[in-house]
């Protein structure tokens, strides 16, 4: 017979617990570094490839792209974007919602597209990671 | 790998709820209320934790395996694929080696799995995409995963808790 799995938590469950969180943190402190919502541009990418790019100055409309089998509807305005609609299965790319800073992007899986805002001057404001 | 008809009948039984669990979570969209890609309860990993501990390692990677392919058949998606597959195959390898340390229980398994399984995923959304914006999800969904594992770490604690009377775990 097998040796049954302690069914109890341990200690050393916890230390498996702060691993993923300090991992989940360094992740985080790293990529999400502030960034405001001065001279962002909106970089298009269809499969990794480069297909529009879209200044956020002073950007008001609509965009649709298309990728196989799924067109999605991209809404900018001035400082951000949001996916307005998608007939992709999943959605997930529309409830993203609004994207605001330099550094975030939104994610369309089934469709392949990604789109990801560049620029956006540091926020003075926001926590550095390195300090010193 | 030789099986006995009693293996093989609960590899095909586990492979057919791992099936429904899947199906299952979809009624409990976590997408919803975390609206990141790949946010989901992973009720399956329940089945994969069992199996391991139950019945084996080579039995273990032929459920994910059947899973895997037959969950991408069903849905009639076979993109999906290289995520579900690199995911559980991530999660089952870390599952192997956690439930090694003797010291660690059945919840930090699963939260490491669960873990793992995020990372795999993300992984083929890396190669998939050619971009690294997927990596910005990461954060959210490590987190989500000490929830989610934890949760499937109680389940499949109830789990042996309820079978320990049977000889199911005898092989």
């Amino acid at each position: 017979m097998r040796p049954s799995p302690k069914l109890h938590p341990t200690a050393w469950d916890a230390l498996v617990v702060l691993c993923v969180a300090a991992l989940a943190i360094a992740l985080a402190l790293f990529q999400w570094r502030g960034g405001t919502s001065q001279g962002l541009t909106a970089v298009v990418s269809v499969d990794g490839t480069e297909i529009d790019r879209v200044s956020l100055e002073d950007a008001a409309g609509e965009k649709t792209y298309q990728a196989g089998a799924y067109t999605l509807t991209v809404e900018y305005a001035a400082g951000s974007t949001r996916v307005r609609t998608s007939n992709c299965p999943t959605q997930d790319c529309v409830h993203t919602g609004v994207v605001s800073r330099g550094g975030q992007s939104i994610v369309c899986l089934p469709a392949r597209i990604v789109i990801r805002l560049e620029g956006g001057a540091p926020d003075p404001d926001a926590v550095d990671a390195v300090l010193g | 790998m030789k099986l006995t008809t009693k293996q093989l009948t609960l590899c095909a039984l586990l492979t057919a709820m791992a099936l429904a669990l899947s199906y299952l979570e979809n009624l409990f969209p976590l997408s919803l209320a975390i609206p990141v890609p790949g946010v989901k309860l992973g009720l399956a990993n329940i089945v994969t934790v069992f199996a391991l501990y139950a019945l084996g390692l080579g039995e273990a990677l032929l459920i994910l395996l059947a899973r895997c392919f037959l969950g991408a058949l069903f849905a009639g998606n076979m993109n999906a694929l290289v995520f579900s597959l690199l995911g559980a195959l991530s999660a089952l390898g870390t599952m192997v080696l956690l439930s090694r340390r003797r010291a660690l229980s059945i919840y930090g398994v699963s939260v490491g799995g669960a873990a793992a399984h995020n990372c795999g995923q993300i992984a083929a959304a890396l190669l998939t995409l050619g971009s690294t914006a997927p990596l910005y999800y990461l954060p959210v969904l490590l987190a989500v995963s000490l929830l989610t594992g934890g949760l499937t770490g109680l389940a499949s604690a109830c789990l042996f808790r309820g079978l320990r009377h049977t000889d199911l775990m005898k092989g």
